[in-house]
């Protein structure tokens, strides 16, 4: 028995606003990136069911590169976050307001 | 390809020299990992991105990339990932020129620096990703690219680890460049689940012949293409994702805002411009989705280049300024996609490449002006400015040039390339409402900008200083970058038309 390929999308729709809804919301720069993390995995979800239904292997290969950009991606945050930490003495990302527009 | 019979792959040899250099400064690095030889590293850097800007220019020259029988004609690389066309190269060299620029200044600007290896190892990387940015003709090969171009401009702005306007502008181009990222991401997943394909060409076929699901999944594929506006909004300090672009801009060391405000907005742009002509061709896109895409574009360039100018003109700091500034040129750059459904679109997509051009010499160079205000330590705003031309005449000519060129006064080149802009754009338009309010927008727009600029301007040459100077001191690279940039400014004047017509035909080539 296979899942109808609508489900997986509703099930990525989910998961990316779950991830939009925290990065709108909050305010750790921790919680931020795990966020992010949850929107990337489900253009992920969507990569594969898609790569499934259209029967050719582009989704999933693309789903790897993603993944290995996601890991990049939090190795230069985490080391942001770290000399935001030196410098302000917190991770929370409304802290840092020496400019405003 | 035939020139001297190289192999198709060196084709990208813009792009790769750049790669190349950056392993080198990493090996100079692993070698001397305290080094602070500056003149090696900077030399290196500076070697590297001129190099990249001689064989762009030698290729376009020779006519790689170019159709008709004399030329080498559009050269696809492993199964079409990569192309290598007009458009690609006329990108690459706007990219090689802002890098050798940037890096010639730095030079100076990174004196004390601890990390002078790691900086231009980072730069040179951005550049890189850039380069390839122009030549990816696959959403794949285009998100690694976007990343590559991203990752190390996060880490260079937020370079001066002890600095907090560094570190927080870091933090917010992070935090807005991984949201906007992941909505890119999420966009190309849905594209690929309307279409079944990543390569650009492969997706504008099945949308013309409206095989299989697509005409069901037109939603899916107007969210899609909406999600990779968002993407490239962020690269090119659009709305609705332009509010990163004043901190960065502000707290980043000023070669860095130079370079991310010039290349990688270009960078932004060739994207926009390859997926949009080549990927969604735009009556077949229309009939599935259902709406005009270049509308949307049409909207983002008239609220962008509104609101950056309305902003700019409130601003007291300089860097800031300027950064709003480069908000309303990347408002003015929309208009080349948003005209895309009239007839003519592809000329004025051209002159919207050409302003690209002019814009990456003077706005490159007035932020490296920024940059040696900051280097003798007058301050940053209006005021700290006052007078400066006294002591440092040929700077404040040169940033004098940049401030008219960016404003559009006649003779200098931004001026021509907004004027070309101008009449393409109304040519177009003949009796298409939306390309006449554009119209409207970009003449109303310029004339509020001369107002801020000439601001500057009057700043360094008319007011008097608020406190007596000492002699400021002459920093050869950063003077060298500050007058080159000034120089090409005006020089590319009476190169004007061969250039304009290399940026018209490339921006044919891809429209056709």
């Amino acid at each position: 028995m296979t899942v109808d390929v609508q489900y997986y999308v509703l099930l990525s729709m989910a998961v990316f606003c779950i991830g939009l809804f925290g990065v709108l919301t909050r305010r750790n720069a921790l919680l931020f990136l795990m966020s992010v993390e949850l929107m990337l995995n489900a253009a992920n979800i969507n990569l594969i069911a898609f790569a499934f239904y259209h029967g050719n292997l582009t989704g999933q290969l693309f789903a790897l590169f993603t993944m290995a950009l996601a890991a990049a991606e939090v190795a230069v945050g985490l080391g942001i976050i770290l000399v935001l930490y030196r410098n302000f003495r917190d991770v929370d990302v409304t802290v840092p307001t020496t400019m405003r527009w | 390809m035939a020139v001297l019979e190289l192999p198709d792959w060196m084709a990208l040899a813009p792009a790769l020299i750049l790669a190349g250099t950056a392993l080198v400064l990493f090996l100079i690095d692993s070698i001397e990992p305290h080094s602070t030889n500056r003149t090696l590293l900077s030399g290196t850097a500076v070697a590297g991105s001129l190099s990249s800007l001689a064989v762009a220019v030698w290729f376009t020259v020779a006519g790689v990339g170019a159709t008709g029988i004399e030329n080498y004609g559009v050269i696809d690389i492993m199964n079409g990932q990569f192309v290598v066309d007009q458009l690609a190269l006329y990108f690459m060299i706007i990219i090689a020129v802002v890098t050798a620029l940037v890096t010639v200044a730095s030079y100076d600007y990174l004196q004390d620096h601890t990390y002078q290896a790691e900086y231009y190892s980072l730069v040179v990387l951005a550049a890189t990703g850039m380069s390839m940015m122009a030549a990816s003709n696959s959403l794949v090969t285009i998100f690694i690219a976007l990343e590559l171009t991203s990752l190390p401009s996060y880490a260079l702005v937020a370079i001066l680890k002890d600095n907090r306007g560094s570190v927080e502008a870091g933090l917010k181009y992070f935090l807005i460049g991984a949201l906007s990222s992941a909505i890119f991401v999420y966009g190309v997943s849905l594209v690929y689940g309307a279409t079944g394909s990543l390569q650009l060409t492969r997706i504008a076929t099945v949308l013309e012949s409206g095989d299989g699901a697509v005409g069901e999944m037109g939603g899916l594929l107007g969210l899609g293409i909406l999600m990779l506006i968002g993407g490239v909004a962020f690269k090119t300090a659009s709305v609705p994702f332009h509010f990163w672009a004043p901190e960065a801009y502000e707290g980043a060391p000023a070669p860095i805002s130079a370079f991310l405000s010039s290349a990688s907005k270009a960078a932004g742009f060739v994207l926009a411009f390859r997926v949009f002509t080549t990927a969604f061709p735009l009556e077949a896109t229309t009939g599935i989705i259902g709406v005009d895409w270049t509308l949307v574009f049409a909207i983002l360039a008239i609220v962008t280049m509104t609101l950056g100018n309305f902003a700019a003109a409130t601003q007291e700091n300089v860097k800031r300024m300027l950064a709003y500034s480069s908000i309303g040129h990347a408002g003015y750059v929309l208009i080349g996609l948003a005209a895309l459904s009239a007839d003519g679109g592809d000329l004025v997509m051209g002159a919207a490449m050409m302003h690209l051009l002019v814009y990456g010499f003077m706005n490159t160079g007035a932020f490296l002006f920024v940059g040696l205000a900051e280097y003798w330590g007058v301050g940053r705003t209006f005021e700290d400015y006052n007078g400066l031309a006294e002591r440092a005449p040929f700077a404040c000519g040169a940033m004098a040039v940049f401030m008219f060129s960016l404003a559009g006064v006649p003779p200098f080149s931004g001026f021509w390339s907004k004027y070309l802009l101008y009449t393409e754009l109304i040519n177009a338009a003949a009796d298409n409402t939306v390309l006449l309010v554009l119209a409207a927008a970009l003449v109303i727009n310029s004339a509020l900008s001369l107002y801020y600029y000439s601001r500057l301007v009057k700043a360094l040459w008319i007011e008097e200083p608020l406190l007596d100077r000492d002699r400021l001191a002459q920093p050869t690279g950063l003077y060298a970058a500050v007058i080159a940039a000034a120089v090409m400014t005006v020089v590319l004047l009476p190169a004007f038309g061969p250039v304009a017509d290399a940026a018209l035909e490339a921006a044919a080539a891809v429209v056709a």
